[in-house]
């Protein structure tokens, strides 16, 4: 039988969420004339990008137990960095190699140390914000121009935005479906939600680096958004990533991936983070105040969550 | 020798650390008249961390205290209760408090959501409420009689701080002395081993939420207090400050060495940071980062006494 709960599935919950979309699609082609038109649903896709990115980042670290409350700080920091004033070649590999400075620090600390996610996250957020700020006050700069020229282009009137899109799925699918580094994600998340840590190590898996690589990937697919959102904004803006961290949590939850870990899928984030895409533009479109999409927005992630059910108390 | 040196709350040696400096570079600085000034700032940080401590004792978070204070600031600022006593602001307060920290109660314990994103959702939904029937202005003035209360004063002790000195030591009583003080630690320390020795696990934890959520509107009204106008945007980064004091005053995720003072001491600490920070010419970004640093290395501190034991 379909199991729209996903009660008994590794995927969790994510025909739901995907039937949220299908029905938020649908009322919108009816109810509003701009919304199914090639060029509203090319900028549908390209405004959720950095979102979808973002969150496929989340989803991994998410996966096994943990949550990355730095990535919309990684983000802000990044287009800093690029509206710096340095050759490209210089600055884009320095994003990424500083991306995954931050994720090796979050990782590490989580996994040596034994801190809470939450708290080492949480404390590197505001560290990169700080840094941020002092490298860039205010939004300012310009930002290469293949960087911009790579967002912003099109392919048979396909927007490089979908291409950068589909790329990046097709990483994380690699990544995680098709690689031994996935099945490891996802047998360390299940011994962590299930409440037995040791479980993945007394098989023989080197657990500590697999958690310590999501963070490292989670920061990096920040990093990525944030030079994705760089080329749309043309210029470094310390706030762009504010609260991004929150919305890719949603993303993440909305998808049917359990905070515990050890459940969930990536096509199920990249449904939470359209779904969360729809609503702004639909509701955009039907001149809905942003205040009320705010709202809607925490009123569609409570009931989706709210469906779940687990074992687990708590966080 | 080092490990019982490890054991006390990172808080007490930051503040410690910053009164030291203080008393260095400013001596001016240590008048109780002034500190009082600033540390009555923080007062309704303060009162929020108390509910905070609570929830994270019993392995639980509370990010919806941003919402519970823009809700009641807008109720009390909005004009929407015209003639209203302060009486009435006061029970409305504590009862949308209630109100949502049962709510996210149920919410963790029966029906067995993340408390991270349901506090969150109650939060989000609480802002979006707020901000459309303010129309993203600010809404108004706060009645009088909440700026004459919060430029009272005792002695030296504004009251705000009185007033969170007074929350903290009865729950310090509380927690010390009741059973339910025993429930929390007992749910914190192993929910499965609370489970089979009887300990109303779930009741405990939404009485943890419901108390947390009536601690949000005390936080709120003190909040709402020192404004003195109505906002759209108060109060929303103070749950994830509230988590970091908490953190260090020595209360993590089920453990709760520092008890309640530790993280008393933890928001005091942060208190003295802004003033030394301010003192020294650091501007906001730096106050950030040594914010962070701070968290990390108390964490770090922490983490690893958790492992030698």
């Amino acid at each position: 039988m379909f199991d729209l709960m996903g009660r008994n599935s590794r995927q969790g919950m994510w025909a739901m969420p995907l039937g949220v979309a299908v029905v938020i699609g649908a009322v919108l082609s009816f109810g509003t004339a701009q919304f199914a038109t090639a060029e509203n649903l090319w900028n549908l896709v390209t405004q959720a990008m950095p979102l979808v990115i973002t969150a496929i980042g989340q989803m991994l670290v998410v996966l096994v137990g943990g949550l990355d409350l730095s990535v919309g700080s990684v983000i802000s920091f990044t287009t800093a960095i690029l509206a710096l004033d340095a050759p490209a070649w210089v600055l884009i590999p320095a994003v990424f190699v500083l991306a995954a400075g931050i994720g090796f620090i979050n990782g590490f600390v989580v996994t040596r140390f034994r801190v809470h996610p939450i708290i080492v996250t949480l404390s590197t957020q505001y560290i990169v914000l700080g840094v941020t700020r002092i490298l860039r006050p205010t939004s300012g700069g310009t930002v290469p121009e293949v960087v911009i020229a790579a967002v912003s282009g099109s392919l048979w009137g396909v927007p490089f935005a979908a291409l950068w899109g589909l790329a990046v799925i097709a990483l994380a699918w690699v990544l995680l479906y098709r690689a031994r580094y996935g099945l490891h994600l996802f047998a360390i998340g299940g011994g962590i939600a299930s409440g037995q840590t040791e479980a993945a190590r007394n098989f023989g898996l080197k657990d500590r680096r697999t958690v310590l690589l999501a963070y490292v990937a989670c920061s990096c697919f920040a990093a990525l958004a944030g030079v994705f959102l760089a080329g749309r904004i043309v210029s470094g803006d310390p706030n762009v990533g504010l609260l991004v961290e929150l919305d890719s949590i949603t993303a993440v939850a909305l998808g049917g991936t359990q905070l515990a870990g050890g459940i969930g899928s990536l096509h199920g984030t990249v449904i939470g983070a359209f779904v969360l895409a729809l609503l702004a533009n639909g509701m955009n479109l039907a001149n809905v105040s942003p205040f009320v999409q705010t709202a809607v927005k925490g009123v569609i992630l409570m009931a989706v969550v709210g469906l779940q059910s687990r074992k687990k108390m708590g966080l | 020798m080092l490990n019982k040196a490890l054991r006390v709350p990172p808080a007490y040696y930051v503040f410690a650390i910053l009164v030291l400096v203080l008393a260095v570079l400013r001596p001016k600085m240590l008048d109780p008249h002034v500190l009082g000034i600033f540390i009555r700032q923080v007062a309704p940080l303060g009162i929020l961390t108390l509910g905070q401590l609570l929830v994270i004792r019993v392995k639980s978070i509370d990010l919806s205290g941003g919402g519970v204070i823009l809700a009641v600031n807008y109720a009390i600022s909005s004009g929407s209760f015209p003639g209203a006593s302060l009486g009435f602001q006061v029970a409305l307060a504590l009862g949308l408090g209630l109100a949502v920290g049962l709510f996210n109660g149920v919410m963790v314990a029966k029906r067995r959501v993340s408390a991270v994103i349901v506090t969150l959702a109650v939060s989000i939904i609480l802002v979006g409420a707020v901000q459309y029937l303010a129309s993203g202005k600010p809404p108004g003035n706060v009645p009088e009689v909440f700026g004459a209360l919060y430029n009272t004063s005792f002695g030296v002790i504004p009251a705000p701080v009185a007033l969170w000195g007074l929350l903290t030591l009865i729950l310090a009583v509380f927690l010390g002395r009741s059973v339910y003080g025993r429930f929390v630690a007992a749910v914190g320390e192993s929910t499965t081993a609370a489970q089979f020795s009887g300990v109303p696990v779930e009741r405990t934890v939404i009485a943890a939420h419901a108390l947390a959520g009536v601690i949000a509107g005390v936080a709120a009204l003190v909040q709402t207090a020192s404004i003195a106008v109505g906002s759209v945007r108060v109060g929303l980064d103070l749950p994830i400050l509230a988590v970091a004091a908490t953190i260090l005053g020595g209360v993590a995720f089920g453990r709760g060495e520092g008890g309640v003072w530790g993280p008393f001491f933890g928001v005091l600490s942060f208190a003295l940071l802004f003033v030394v920070m301010t003192m020294l010419g650091v501007g906001e970004p730096g106050k950030l980062i040594f914010q962070g640093l701070i968290i990390l290395s108390a964490a770090i501190l922490y983490g690893l006494r958790s492992s030698n034991t």
